[in-house]
């Protein structure tokens, strides 16, 4: 493929390399961050290899005739999932593909790219405790249940953004989500002992499930990508056990 | 009267997976797909259920049912699969049957009687391995046709007329 403006060795690797970690931050698998930047580097006739772990990306170039090789390693930040993100670098890197883009253009679209949240806090804070007190009424909880769910769910998915904005561990923001959600859902029971508060009460927290992990660990085990694979797996475990402590606390607080 | 509670229960389903696609950030036109397959593999799991069919089996009938349709709709709506297949397979997991494998767990550390600790023993270590087999399911359901059709992407690296068209 004949290139007419080759790309200085520098800006396309890192280019890629930025690609690569904003996949990687916004929930996608191993597989298609692979896909994806193989497919940009051979828009640009290069050759690709690519380490992937979980917290750092490594790619090493080759482009054309081997005269030029690049290296360099990125660091990726902590998980925040965003799947628009990674729809619209898909998107893009077929425009990349069949319109023949330059890496500026690339860069400016990257930096365009909408990677705020599409959705106004309150309206995902209402979603999200919808979404909780469906699971209860799924579960078998009556009205009263179902609302409580949704309170705790709110209250569970508000202290978790706080607790992200202040910048606390991960899994301890987990853990200060479910042992809200599970103590505000207990309340109501502790007040009413003679109603059956297990529907809402195991509910209330299961909005902090990491589905998105789950999927990519057993997606990266399938593709033979083992290591992350193993490693998201763990990272699933360890968010299950804040999830499960945050209970655990609110079970001894109120002896149910 | 019953299915008109076997179809609350779709709403329900779909409410759930709308909640998390919101919370993943999907884009907005991605919304109604993920409510609808939501709802239906959900029906399909609840349906096998009602059936009699183990709750393994029908939890990977729902995921795999969700995981060929977000393929097709892939197609149509402009977006990887996976973005409608995962918020749409969240409302199938089985958080109650986790949460009383953990509270099983919490009691056997404290029991000391030994006839009521088989029993106890008993009952965590099948909720826990249902939920287990059941997260399993569901997660190869999904990851599955995925895996099945990521052949064709690669296949049309080679730009072709009808791509140009799929993402103008």
């Amino acid at each position: 493929m004949e290139v007419s403006n080759k790309p200085n060795k520098y800006e396309l690797g890192e280019m890629l390399l930025e690609i690569g970690s904003l996949l990687m931050v916004s929930g996608a698998n191993t597989e298609r961050i692979k896909v994806t930047i193989s497919r940009i580097a051979g828009a640009f006739g290069c050759d690709s290899d690519l380490l992937i772990t979980n917290h750092a990306l490594m790619i090493t170039l080759t482009y054309q005739h081997k005269n030029k090789v690049f290296t360099s390693v990125k660091w990726v930040p902590n998980m925040h999932l965003n799947f628009n993100l990674i729809s619209d670098i898909s998107i893009m890197s077929w425009q990349i593909v069949l319109e023949k883009w330059t890496v500026e253009r690339i860069n400016q679209e990257l930096a365009v790219l909408n990677k705020k949240p599409l959705y106004p806090r309150y309206l995902v804070l209402l979603l999200v405790a919808l979404a909780g007190a469906s699971f209860c009424r799924l579960f078998g909880g009556g009205a009263i249940e179902v609302a409580v769910a949704f309170v705790a769910s709110f209250c569970g998915l508000f202290v978790r953004q706080e607790a992200m904005k202040l910048k606390f561990n991960f899994y301890l923001s987990i853990f200060f989500a479910s042992a809200t959600a599970s103590l505000v859902a207990g309340f109501y029971f502790y007040l009413n002992p003679t109603e059956t508060y297990i529907h809402a009460f195991s509910t209330s927290v299961l909005f902090l499930i990491p589905g998105v992990p789950m999927i990519n660990a057993f997606s990266d085990l399938i593709d033979g990508n083992t290591l992350n694979g193993i490693t998201r797996g763990v990272n699933v475990l360890i968010m299950a056990f804040a999830i499960a402590l945050g209970l655990i606390v609110s079970l001894l607080i109120y002896k149910f | 009267m019953e299915t008109l509670l076997f179809l609350e229960k779709g709403i329900w389903l779909g409410f759930a997976a709308i909640g998390f696609a919101v919370l993943f950030n999907v884009p907005k036109r991605a919304l109604g797909t993920i409510f609808v397959i939501g709802a239906l593999g959900g029906l399909v799991k609840f349906f096998m259920i009602a059936q009699e069919i183990g709750i393994v089996l029908a939890a990977f009938c729902g995921a795999s049912l969700i995981g060929v349709i977000s393929v097709l709709a892939a197609h149509n709506r402009k977006a990887p699969p996976m973005i409608f297949a995962i918020p749409a397979v969240i409302p199938m997991i089985p958080g109650f049957f986790a949460y009383k494998a953990m509270v099983g767990i919490i009691e056997l550390t404290a029991e000391k009687d030994s006839e009521v600790y088989t029993k106890l023993f008993f009952e965590t270590v099948n909720n826990g391995l249902s939920a287990l087999f059941v997260l399993l399911a569901l997660s190869a359901g999904v990851a599955i046709p995925l895996l099945i059709t990521r052949k064709q992407t690669i296949k049309r690296i080679q730009p072709d007329d009808n791509l140009e068209v799929e993402i103008e």
